[in-house]
């Protein structure tokens, strides 16, 4: 069993601090869902985890079976098994699908992996994922389809086979079919050997995806854990009753659209 | 004869043996080797095309002294013309290509100069259509100056560069493409990559004249720098006179993309091999004119020159 374990961790973006002071714990085998009000640090999270040089850490530790993962450099985060599956996939012009996994795959072996089973492998997770089969010779991303990414980024992880994966609202972008194909391969995944943090908004992911685990995650601190029932709640209340706890929801104001000029002036 | 030194350079390439393997090898005004296909013909500088199936044709310019050549495409002709440059130093290539109506040129040049200049113009006559790839990732400094003229209605050029400029090279590329007749089609992407402490200056000029209705007049010219100590600049130029056109230019100089790079060592790629990457992916569609697996393969083995 492999422990992934973040400790009183701050991370800064700018001047400006967004996690302060956060603690989680996760195990191979177990699935976790954060959620939390948009702009709360739940991206934040992922990425600094994945080692993304806009999230400055001022404090706190990140350690993978005891192995600082803050000292490592990003590549040696995924060698050592941890992968985020991205919100917003890079598109990479001139890049072929095929030579960048590839060349992603070889990055993880000693031996470098023979074309004939790299094709077989890539097939046979195309055609599950239900991707387009000109896929390998398409460029990383390029004019792919908001699902079409999402997808593609699920791809990466089956053939990357990490320990640790983290999923930034892999779920938006895809429609209901998509939906069931991605919680099926993130489903496939599911062993004694894998762990899974998942960030989504939505509980349908999550009824696809049954989480072991569930945190909420406001002001940069993980305030509520339970199971599935927080989910449920969050469904139907919101996050209003995160206020009793004494937290304060940083939210952008909503402000009501005023049509000036073509407005009921002087009326 | 032809020399073995210059068999040994242009071995990647061809092979001279085969019988399909149809080329001409200029090496001075006066001396020249070839073996032409069918309805092809070398007189008096000029070469002419009149075949009609299509041909692969190999043009090696391999000069010790200015070199001039005509090129003449004769009506709805299809030639995939493979160049390579072998210019000795301050040697110049004068080079013009005629296109008559309806031909179609696909050229893939390899430049493997020393410290030179080529000159080359481009005319196309109506529905003539040339696409061209340059590969410039010759270990000198050089002087390419390439000319397009749009002389018939509805003709059209592409023209993709590649260029890499290291250590103390100094290069500079004026690429033209001008709109001379109504509904003629240019369009071209310029990429380089400089570092070291070289220079790379790259001129994009798009021209339509007046009365070119319908026309369309495309550029993007990007220079990656991988040093603080190199210098690059991308000019892209659009004179446009007539109302009835589309045009668009993009010019951009800096460094490679931080997200980008920040994407595949995410997966494990090490910062050397996702820079390689990136740096393959931006220059290698200049092979994708022609269909060639030797050209490509040379292409992608003189990347490694980059050494991201």
């Amino acid at each position: 069993m492999s422990t992934l374990k973040i400790e009183n961790l701050h991370v800064e973006v700018g001047e400006k601090e967004i996690l302060k002071g956060l603690n989680l714990e996760i195990h191979t085998g177990e699935v976790h869902a954060i959620m939390g009000p948009n702009g709360n640090g739940k991206s934040t999270l992922l990425s600094t985890i994945m080692g993304h040089p806009k999230y400055k850490v001022t404090n706190g530790k990140i350690t993978l079976d005891g192995q600082d993962v803050l000292a490592m450099s990003v590549d040696e985060r995924a060698r050592a098994g941890l992968f985020l599956g991205m919100q917003y996939p890079q598109e990479i012009p001139g890049i072929t699908n095929s030579d960048f996994l590839r060349a992603a795959i070889n990055a993880k072996r000693e031996e470098p992996i023979s074309l004939f089973k790299f094709i077989r492998m890539l097939d046979k997770n195309i055609e599950e994922l239900g991707m387009d089969e000109n896929l390998a010779h398409r460029y990383l991303n390029e004019g792919f389809s908001g699902g079409e990414k999402k997808r593609n980024e699920i791809l990466q992880m089956k053939l990357l086979q990490p320990r640790f994966a983290l999923l930034d609202e892999i779920d938006s972008g895809l429609d209901v079919d998509a939906l069931r194909v991605v919680a099926e391969a993130i489903n496939s995944m599911r062993s004694d050997d894998f762990g899974c943090v998942m960030v989504s908004h939505y509980e349908r992911m999550f009824e696809l995806v049954q989480p072991t685990h569930v945190h909420v995650l406001v002001q940069g601190q993980i305030v509520m854990s339970g199971g599935y029932e927080l989910i449920e709640k969050i469904d139907q209340e919101g996050y209003e009753w995160v206020k009793e706890l004494g937290y304060e929801i940083e939210q952008n104001e909503r402000q009501p659209i005023i049509l000036e000029a073509c407005g009921k002036k002087g009326q | 004869m032809i020399s073995e030194q210059l068999l040994t350079r242009i071995k990647p390439f061809i092979d001279l043996q085969q019988p399909q393997s149809y080329y001409l090898i200029l090496s001075s005004k006066t001396s020249s080797q070839m073996h032409l296909p069918q309805d092809v013909f070398y007189q008096e500088g000029v070469l002419t095309f009149k075949n009609k199936q299509p041909v692969t044709f190999y043009m090696i310019y391999d000069g010790q002294e200015d070199l001039h050549m005509d090129m003449h495409f004769q009506a709805y002709c299809q030639v995939d013309l493979i160049e390579i440059k072998l210019l000795s130093s301050q040697c110049h290539l004068y080079k013009t290509m005629r296109l008559d109506e309806g031909a179609t040129v696909h050229a893939f040049s390899e430049n493997l100069s020393q410290s030179s200049q080529s000159h080359e113009d481009v005319y196309l006559e109506a529905y003539a259509s040339c696409q061209c790839g340059y590969s410039e990732l010759s270990d000198d400094a050089f002087e390419g100056v390439y000319h397009f003229y749009l002389d018939g209605v509805e003709a059209s050029a592409k023209v993709r560069t590649a260029i890499l400029a290291k250590d103390r090279e100094s290069k500079h590329y004026e690429i033209l493409i001008q709109h001379n007749q109504p509904m003629t089609h240019g369009q071209m992407d310029n990429y380089g990559v400089v570092k070291d402490q070289a220079k790379l200056v790259i001129d994009g000029i798009g021209t339509i004249t007046k009365g070119q209705h319908g026309s369309a007049a495309h550029q993007t010219n990007k220079i990656m720098m991988f040093d603080e100590s190199c210098q690059a600049c991308a000019n892209p130029y659009l004179y446009i006179d007539d109302y009835d056109v589309q045009a668009s230019h993009a010019a951009a100089v800096g460094k490679m993309d931080e997200e980008h790079l920040y994407y595949l060592q995410s997966r494990g790629l090490s910062k050397k091999q996702a820079m390689q990457l990136i740096t393959y992916g931006y220059l290698m569609p200049v092979v994708e004119v022609i269909d060639n697996e030797m050209m490509k393969k040379h292409f992608e083995e003189s990347l490694s020159k980059v050494g991201a």
